[in-house]
């Protein structure tokens, strides 16, 4: 089938008749694509007041709009669909290759929709230039999200990309991801967060394969302008400081430093383990256990993550992140980056979020539930959850889920979403975004680390970097490239070979947010919805616990009603 | 009035300044600056330098626009000079 005016396509996948087939994409998304995307058709074509694990909710694999491109640092693809941890719309994106792929083959979405009336059945979808097509998958049934990637690579050819869930997505739990296979086929890229994979299981979908048939780079509109934006973005970067060479882990002891890296179920905001899971310490390791610093996506030049090897030299994780030594590690008091490198791993694994799980088993611990920094005990709980005990269930579900059974005080979610780490008491502009957000409590939506900042700007800097950050994440690009709303402005005109202004590009992540607004007003969230609780009010963190979340509820609302951008918004990094 | 080197201070380390962007401070290297801000803002050196006096591996040093490598810390700076401190504080 041919495409439309941009000569783009998109695939629907119905699961209830296990069909799948291609459609024009539609000109008037063209400059849509990642999270605005996926925002424009829940809005359209989900009901926000589905059962999330349903049969109407739908799923969307959207990849950026300059994914697939040359662009550098610019293959991400959004995962949406209505989340079952929070009840309300939800993207997460990832690096990896499929998004590339799916571009380069001309599709710049997969929407699924439908279950199939036999639930034990597993399908997967083979996605190739002539169109897209469900196959039988239950030969893969609870298989790991590793072991899936090593049996799919031998049966696809080398110029395919993997898309999966592990066990957690089968059994439809609520902390559930959606795992990308990288330049190795490793399934260590993961959409994580708000339970995605859930929804992927609830449809029966195991896996897509996406075979990009070795074709070129999308072609832009405007080849040699687009080239040279490529050429001179990159040689800024690879100019600058290059901030995020050693990647996020590396930020652990000034996290401590700021309070904002959680102890016990944040009754800290600093661990007497910071030394021990400081980065510095996965550094250091590959001079005698090999390992190192690579590039998540083809054509990355920010290589953020670390490929983490045991003490034996072999392959042991990829990327070992900020937020999971942080949530896995000094959250439940676990003290050594190694044991911290084991769990990622069984996350990746079972395909779980690594910030909902140690959310969740720290909250298990303070419960009383198993003792603080038992590592052993919290890998058997991620055994558990692949296998679907009760107590495995109960923890997959979330830090919520596992509170609420635990009968326990202290559960850090916003809008049944646990805080990642990155903590709302001493940034407390973070914690507009936390409240505000459609998302729940998600720091890749907006987060300001910026301590002394001034409540009376707190609203507009949430807003700026909440807008900032959807922008980014529709377009494909990573966060960590610091992309502005005036450098994506440039790329999409040379890409479509029409003048995009920067207030274009503005627009369409408010209007991004304004959509995934709705939807969460149309599936029952109201203002009250919009914050923080108790516990982040009442106990505090820093010297004599002084650092509260305290911010009057009338400049959370400011957040979420637009100001006239300035020029420092069109200027601002993303970053998440 | 004599002109002394100028620090910018990036957002994240802005918790011991209380929001102070920008400070004047006496001092003829670059260490001997962040030692002066430290004396005016308590727990600020900390961020930058680690226990052994390096910098962070997440910080850089930037004199008057360019990036400071090995040495950076005994690098002198006179009047008018700008000392800036970039932090890559996100992720993961």
């Amino acid at each position: 089938m041919s495409g439309g005016p941009t000569g783009d396509r998109l695939i629907r996948v119905d699961m209830t008749r296990q069909t799948a087939t291609v459609e024009p994409f539609p000109d008037e998304w063209k400059l849509l694509g990642g999270r605005a995307l996926s925002a424009k058709i829940l809005l359209r074509e989900c009901d926000p007041k589905c059962d999330p694990l349903g049969p109407e909710n739908v799923l969307v694999m959207a990849p950026g709009v300059v994914s697939g491109t040359a662009a550098p640092t610019s293959g991400r693809i959004s995962i949406g669909g209505k989340s079952p941890l929070t009840g309300g719309i939800k993207e997460a994106n990832a690096g990896g290759e499929p998004g590339q792929d799916l571009v380069k083959l001309g599709y710049r979405a997969i929407v699924v929709k439908g279950k199939p009336s036999d639930p034990s059945k597993r399908f997967g979808l083979e996605v190739t230039s002539q169109g897209a097509k469900l196959v039988p998958a239950d030969a893969y049934k609870a298989r790991w999200n590793y072991a899936l990637a090593e049996e799919l690579a031998k049966k696809y050819p080398a110029t395919t990309s993997f898309i999966s869930i592990g066990p957690a997505g089968e059994l439809q739990l609520k902390g559930a991801s959606v795992a990308c296979t990288d330049e190795h086929k490793r399934p260590a890229r993961h959409a994580a967060r708000g339970g995605l994979g859930a929804v992927m299981g609830s449809k029966g979908l195991k896996y897509v394969a996406v075979d990009n048939e070795r074709k070129p780079v999308r072609r832009p509109a405007q080849p040699k302008e687009f080239a040279g934006l490529c050429k001179t973005y990159t040689k800024e970067y690879l100019g600058g400081p290059q901030m995020f060479k050693w990647g996020t882990s590396s930020v652990v002891p000034i996290a401590n430093m700021l309070n904002t890296f959680p102890y016990k179920n944040r009754t800290s905001g600093q661990s007497p383990d910071v030394a021990t899971l400081d980065g510095k310490r996965i550094v250091e390791s590959f001079e005698t256990r090999g390992g190192g610093m690579h590039n998540c996506m083809t054509g990355c030049i920010v290589r953020c993550s670390n490929i983490v090897h045991d003490a034996e030299g072999k392959y042991k994780t990829s990327a070992l992140e900020f937020e999971t030594l942080t949530m896995l590690g000094a959250n439940c008091a676990i003290a050594s980056w190694e044991d911290v490198a084991e769990l990622d791993r069984l996350c990746d694994e079972v395909g779980l979020d690594t910030i909902e799980t140690g959310a969740a088993i720290a909250v298990y611990m303070d419960s009383g539930g198993m003792e603080w920094g038992d590592a052993k005990g919290a890998q058997r709980i991620l055994h558990e959850i692949a296998e679907g005990t009760e107590l495995g269930r109960a923890i997959g579900d979330g830090a919520l889920a596992i509170g609420r059974k635990r009968k326990h005080g202290r559960i850090p979610v916003v809008k049944g979403q646990a805080i990642p780490a990155w903590d709302p008491r001493p940034l407390k502009a973070t914690g507009v975004t936390y409240a505000t957000s459609p998302m729940g409590a998600d720091h890749t939506a907006g987060l300001i680390v910026n301590p002394g900042m001034p409540a009376d700007q707190f609203a507009r800097a949430s807003q700026e970097s909440q807008l900032v950050n959807a922008v980014c994440d529709s377009s494909g690009f990573c966060q960590f490239l610091q992309p502005t709303i005036e450098d994506i402005a440039g790329f999409y005109s040379a890409l479509h070979g029409e003048p995009v202004s920067r207030e274009q590009v503005a627009d369409i992540g408010w209007q991004c947010l304004l959509d995934e607004w709705e939807f969460n007003e149309r599936a029952g969230f109201t203002e009250a919805d919009d914050d923080l609780p108790e516990v982040m009010k009442t106990e505090g963190v820093g010297p004599g616990g002084v650092m509260k979340f305290d911010v009057p509820r009338e400049i959370i609302r400011q957040a979420k009603q637009r100001f006239a951008p300035r020029e420092e918004l069109f200027k601002s990094k993303a970053t998440g | 009035m004599a002109r002394v080197p100028n620090l910018k201070i990036p957002p994240p380390y802005r918790g011991p300044t209380r929001g102070v962007a920008e400070v004047k401070l006496s001092g003829e290297t670059v260490l001997a600056c962040l030692d002066a801000a430290e004396s005016l803002f308590p727990g600020f050196r900390s961020q930058v330098l680690d226990a052994s006096g390096t910098p962070h591996r997440f910080v850089r040093l930037f004199l008057n626009g360019d990036e400071l490598g090995e040495g950076a810390l005994a690098t002198p700076v006179g009047p008018g000079d700008e000392i800036e401190v970039l932090a890559a504080i996100a992720g993961g």
